[in-house]
């Protein structure tokens, strides 16, 4: 093409105008993009990809997946935002769905699906997954919560014949594997990601009967409670019972491979063990859904509400029958709901696929769920400075563990920096 | 000038019929020629403009107001996040943080850079070659480097700690990274690493303009290693010494990649520098406001540094 100042100048229009194309990015030669974090993790990759085909096979519809770390998931959702680059559907966290929330691109699913419908078709204990301030603002996928595991074979090498119930008893096994299984990390606890260290920190918290942020947003994390679990954790660093530079990563791949004993993690927990041990199924043998310990005989265990929702953005109303719809829709279909969330290790959100006999006959989530005892919500990712939170109990936890602070130094900066976030938050 | 190609009458008479070149019609040939550079030039101004100067005015205003998760449209607050910098005792810390860093990695990449482009500038065997390796860790990427001193410093797999136990000097593996002072060594260390090689090309480039005969007269006369490197080495490279402190610096403040990949900022906020702070506030916490405020005040900070350079780079040092 002969370049000259017309056609100068009608290549620049055509450069601004294909920047100002429309919001939400639709992959190219696709009809639905759909953004995953499962779908960036190798162990999980293809059970993304069969759903992807098998829609395409039963619908015609082409859906392009995006990966995406999970811990990069919500950072990257928020930048295509800002970027007008979201794309139509999403794999999002429960616990991020607060600030997801926020944007203003999110549908609600209520109206666009119908509320009563899906109320009809979802377990009403999975419902509340989607949910923030009542709006159904992410169609629940997988449903569970997030506890203790343990190693079996590790607790045999240790000699530890009974799974830890109380405090004490957790850390003398904590002991017994430090002294008997050589160069291991007896407690994969998160240490080192402010993505993943107020979770764990949370149920020792519980554990100690202490809260961080009570229902109504309030801190109050300055208890005795607290500072008792405070303790306890840097008991744990100063008696390397505990590691640093742990995260939830980390800690599955030393579970796997049979150099961490006990670690917190979600019914995702056997999935990874089956692919970071090589052992695949074989690798159900060794892990062990255990009961959050408590203080005391008595006290009931406590672990924290866990899902994963799908998310929808647009900027226009969207038609009921659309592409995006329909692909919505296949998530809570009876197909994708009796294998996707046992392939990715948790439970069916629809009712039934919650009754379906291959659910029913699962002994790992059978254990499971004989080992939840009492959830709770996450405390701190319900709110929307939730991030802003995590950075300072993970910085506070991490002083405490280094020494720098003594528990009463740590939980007292805790209150006072948490409460001034919630006032900011207003 | 305008091109005339056809004839004019003197005198202000009406002129006869004119043939004038589209050029001359749009202010002569060098006004041409000035278009024809301002098209050149248009890609760069453009990328510029796209890429530099409408983000910085952008976070300029940003830092006027509060742009959160709470506030999706910015909201204009005055000086309120300049306020909350100067009455947060951690973001304050940051730039001590900074201080630090910047101290230590230009202080040391100054040092050994001179000291190996010393040793580079004797005659010996394999010179060439080694003055050629010496590059490499100039030429990786630097996020590559940093996953390789993440391996060095690693508390179960690391090879310092494998190097430690071996020789008996620690009785089991450390945790380099999650000790603050650790931590801060290991990001200084990987950046004097990175520096050293672009240090030492400098360095080299003042040595080899060195008057060898001065040199070795000085030698004649008796001087010592040391008078000749006070009183004709240091001074010769006196200009390149400030080129390479004032760039050591700017780079230095503005450092990010390997400080991020290899501890984040932690432990706690040991290597929270002002580039890490600002990702924070922007990219963990998304509070887009305060992240332009605290990126304000950082480009504060790098600026006297800038000014002194481009002065002395106008100059002709």
């Amino acid at each position: 093409m002969k370049i000259n100042r017309r056609n100068f100048v009608a290549l620049g229009a055509a450069g601004a105008a294909s920047l100002a194309m429309p919001s939400i990015g639709r992959a190219q030669g696709a009809n639905v993009s759909f953004m995953s974090f499962n779908f960036a993790e190798d162990p999980n990759r293809p059970f993304i990809q069969k759903v992807v085909e098998d829609f395409k096979g039963s619908s015609g519809i082409t859906v392009e997946p995006i990966g995406s770390a999970w811990g990069d998931m919500q950072r990257n959702i928020l930048l295509r935002q800002r970027s007008r680059t979201l794309p139509q559907t999403a794999q999002i966290q429960d616990r991020w769905l607060p600030a997801i929330a926020q944007m203003q691109e999110t549908v609600d699913l209520g109206a666009l699906l119908g509320r009563p419908a899906i109320e009809e078709a979802i377990d009403p204990g999975a419902l509340g997954l989607g949910l923030v301030a009542n709006k159904l603002v992410g169609l629940p996928l997988i449903s569970g919560s997030v506890g203790f595991v343990a190693n079996k074979e590790i607790m045999a090498k240790a000699g530890i014949a009974k799974v830890p119930e109380t405090i004490d008893e957790f850390r003398a096994a904590l002991l017994a594997v430090r002294d008997k299984v050589p160069n291991s990390v007896p407690f994969g606890m998160a240490t080192k990601n402010p993505s993943s260290i107020p979770l764990d920190l949370m149920l020792l918290v519980w554990a100690h009967g202490g809260r961080l942020v009570d229902d109504e947003g309030k801190v109050v994390a300055n208890s005795p409670a607290t500072r008792a679990a405070f303790e306890f954790i840097a008991g744990l660093m100063r008696d390397r019972l505990v590691a640093p530079e742990i995260d939830r990563p980390d800690a599955r791949r030393l579970f796997a491979q049979g150099t961490c004993a006990f670690y917190i993690d979600a019914p995702a927990a056997r999935t990874f063990a089956r692919s970071f041990s090589g052992r695949g199924e074989a690798a159900d043998a060794f892990v062990l859904p255990m009961k959050t310990p408590i203080l005391r005989a008595g006290d009931s265990p406590r672990s924290v509400e866990w899902g994963q929702v799908i998310s929808m953005f647009a900027t226009a109303p969207v038609a009921a029958d659309a592409p995006v719809v329909r692909w919505l829709r296949n998530f809570i279909s009876n197909g994708v709901q009796t294998t996707l969330p046992l392939q990715l290790g948790g439970l069916p959100t629809t009712k039934s696929g919650r009754a379906s006999p291959i659910v029913r006959n699962d002994n790992f989530l059978k254990d499971w769920a004989a080992a939840v005892g009492v959830t709770r919500k996450h405390e701190i990712g319900v709110w929307s400075n939730g991030p802003e939170l995590s950075t300072i109990l993970s910085e506070e936890m991490q002083a405490a563990l280094l020494g720098q602070k003594n528990a009463n130094a740590a939980v007292d900066a805790i209150q006072s920096r948490m409460e001034q976030s919630m006032a900011r938050r207003g | 000038m305008t091109q005339v190609t056809g004839n004019a009458t003197a005198g202000g008479d009406k002129p006869s019929r004119l043939r004038v070149s589209s050029a001359a019609r749009w202010g002569g040939l060098k006004a041409g020629e000035r278009r024809v550079g301002l098209l050149f030039l248009a890609p760069a101004l453009i990328a510029f403009a796209t890429v530099i100067a409408w983000p910085f005015l952008r976070a300029l205003g940003y830092a006027f107001t509060r742009y959160d998760l709470q506030t999706p449209v910015p909201r204009f607050i005055g000086f309120d996040n300049f306020r909350m910098i100067l009455s947060t005792p951690e973001i304050l810390g940051s730039f001590v943080t900074t201080g630090i860093y910047v101290g230590l990695a230009t202080g040391f990449t100054v040092l050994l850079g001179f000291a190996w482009a010393m040793i580079l500038n004797q005659p010996f065997r394999g010179r060439g070659a080694i003055r050629a390796i010496s590059l490499i860790p100039w030429v990786l990427p630097s996020t590559v480097s940093a996953f390789v001193w993440g391996w060095i410093f690693n508390s179960r797999y690391g090879l310092l700690n494998a190097l430690f136990l071996e020789l008996g000097l620690i009785d089991h593996p450390t945790a380099w990274l999650s000790t603050p002072n650790g931590a801060m060594a290991a990001v200084v260390v990987t950046k004097v690493w990175l520096s050293i090689p672009l240090f030492m090309t400098f360095f080299l480039a003042g040595l080899q303009s060195l008057d060898r005969e001065q040199i070795e007269a000085a030698r004649v006369d008796g001087a010592g290693n040391w008078p000749v490197l006070r009183d004709h080495v240091l001074p010769h490279l006196r200009p390149v010494l400030l080129v390479v402190i004032v760039l050591g610096v700017i780079g230095n403040l503005q450092h990010f990649d390997t400080i991020y990949a290899l501890t984040g900022g932690g432990p706690v906020r040991a290597t929270a520098v002002l580039s890490i702070e600002v990702y924070r506030r922007a990219f963990d916490q998304w509070d887009t406001g305060l992240a332009s405020a605290i990126g304000l005040l950082w480009v504060a900070t790098i600026l006297p540094a800038a000014a002194y350079y481009l002065r002395h780079l106008l100059r002709g040092v």
